[in-house]
């Protein structure tokens, strides 16, 4: 992918997804590609419903490994392979619920609407920008949002004042709302 | 407003998001809804150290399925260390303080030993034993990869450990110190210095071995483990500098022993798609049998070897998947 591409968490080409399927399916290594394109997306789509990031991870890795080993079965019929990959999350998802909503006897929530794949999306755009931003600004963005560590902690780590970490920070999220906008223009 | 004045106000209403990220609420300053808003989505955004473990992993059983030509439930699925110390108590109060480590169970035996889990970033590790337990304890060498190595050893020294060596900038790249924690584990707390903080293809806490006669011990892990050279570093005299080997899902290093860094035997906690193949494979391999496959009051098959540099290996899958390979 290149470093400039405009939309980068869209789907490749039709074609050159089914040619990647159908060589994933005779040399199953060639699957680190279809992870690389779908990681973002999937772990998006699970990490808005998972219980804590935890979850959100288990999830994820059950969802690729599920799609690894049933990659046979894939059928191309025109749909992106994205949306295989949600269905998996969602039955994933909706498996874990309906277990612990059996254990505590409670309905468990929908997770089939399509309006969630367009969050997925958006929310996989966000995590590629964030690995465009500058190093200092990245840094900030993972350890605030990812770490959980206050500003004092970081300032700390990096040798710098709390007000310089603040700016850090402003200035990312400045950063990625102008390349949303961008880019869903 | 000035630049100055919405720096302050973000970072405000960014600290009740945080406090409260799942709280859906209108968003408080209309001036900063945008930025708040791509701030309550960046709680969701993933670890970089867990996507490319999963990568790293579905690659594994990839190449595994494609070189073997047979399912990936015959594989390991990934290595753990376990810490089976006398003051294990004491241990896990130490990797919390100093690591921020987060227990996730803990247990106890009806002889009076511990056994408890806890997961230090993307790494689980288990500790064992306590002041009851009779057994031989088994501290390791572990490397810990950190954002900030010399803040870490400071907290590490803090929360009681004693020095190995301090701070200091390392030929290969890292930011490295070195403590020796109150059960005498050795921790090797580093930064890496190029990309992000762990190395591409490492976890946050990887198993590091000083064996003696470490080629002997890398090839019986790729004969009882089916285990991976991914790196291999020789010194001057042709010896094993550092290596890194893959067993199932999992990284262990290794350099030879040398110095005051001499051998520490590790016990190792596999998860195995088949533990009576493994475990046969194993005693090919040369290993002696510590344990034959049973099933544990707890739920697993389990059996255990122990390797000719003294190294222990536990292998456990759960007892119904021998019935359900599904």
């Amino acid at each position: 992918m290149t470093a400039r591409s405009p939309a980068p968490a869209t789907s490749p080409g039709n074609e050159d997804e089914r040619l990647v399927i159908e060589a994933a399916k005779m040399d199953p290594r060639r699957f680190a590609e279809l992870y690389e394109q779908n990681f973002d997306r999937v772990y998006a789509f699970v990490a808005r419903r998972a219980g804590h990031r935890g979850e959100a991870e288990d999830v994820t890795a059950e969802v690729f490994h599920r799609a690894l080993a049933n990659l046979g079965r894939f059928e191309w019929r025109g749909a992106p392979f994205a949306a295989w990959l949600l269905q998996i999350a969602s039955n994933a998802l909706a498996d874990r619920w309906q277990r612990a909503a059996r254990e505590r006897g409670e309905p468990s929530p929908e997770t089939g609407d399509p309006r969630t794949h367009a969050e997925a999306e958006r929310r996989a755009l966000l995590a590629e920008l964030v690995g465009r931003l500058p190093d200092d600004q990245q840094r900030v963005i993972r350890e605030r949002f990812v770490e959980q560590k206050s500003i004092r902690e970081i300032a700390r780590e990096l040798s710098r004042t709390e007000g310089a970490v603040k700016q850090l920070q402003f200035r990312a999220l400045e950063s990625l709302r102008a390349h949303m906008r961008d880019v869903n223009e | 407003m000035s630049d100055e004045a919405r720096i302050d106000r973000l970072a405000r209403a960014l600290e009740a998001i945080l406090a409260d990220p799942r709280a859906s609420r209108p968003p408080a300053d209309p001036e900063l809804a945008d930025l708040l808003r791509i701030a309550h989505d960046l709680h969701d955004l993933p670890r970089p150290a867990f996507k490319a473990r999963l990568g790293a992993d579905l690659l594994r059983r990839a190449t595994m399925t494609t070189a073997v030509g047979k399912p990936a439930g015959e594989t390991i699925e990934g290595v753990t260390a376990y810490l089976a110390v006398r003051p294990a108590v004491e241990l896990i109060d130490f990797v919390k303080r100093a690591f921020g480590a987060q227990e996730l169970m803990r247990t106890f035996g009806s002889g009076g030993g511990v056994h408890a889990e806890v997961r230090i970033g993307d790494s689980k590790l288990m500790i064992g034993g306590g002041g009851a337990w009779g057994g031989t304890p088994t501290p390791t060498g572990l490397h810990l990869y950190v954002p900030d190595a010399d803040l870490i050893y400071g907290r590490a020294l803090g929360a009681g450990a004693e020095s190995l060596y301090a701070p200091v900038d390392q030929p290969y790249g890292d930011r490295e110190a070195g403590v020796r924690d109150l059960a005498g584990n050795h921790w090797y707390i580093a930064t890496h210095r190029s990309g992000g903080h762990v190395p591409a293809g490492l976890g946050t806490v990887t198993p590091f071995l000083h064996p003696r006669g470490a080629p002997e011990l890398i090839d019986f892990l790729k004969q009882a483990f089916a285990a991976e050279e991914m790196e291999t570093h020789r010194g001057p005299e042709g010896a094993i500098a550092h290596a890194k080997i893959r067993v199932g899902g999992s990284v262990i290093e290794m350099g030879e022993a040398h110095g005051e860094w001499g051998p520490m035997p590790t016990m190792f906690y596999l998860y195995v798609g088949d533990v009576d193949a493994w475990y046969r494979r194993a005693l090919a391999a040369g290993a002696v049998s510590l344990e034959a496959p049973a099933v544990q009051p707890y739920g697993e098959r389990r059996a255990a070897v122990r390797d000719a540099f003294d190294n222990q290996w536990y292998l456990a899958e759960p007892a119904a998947s021998r019935s359900d390979p599904q």
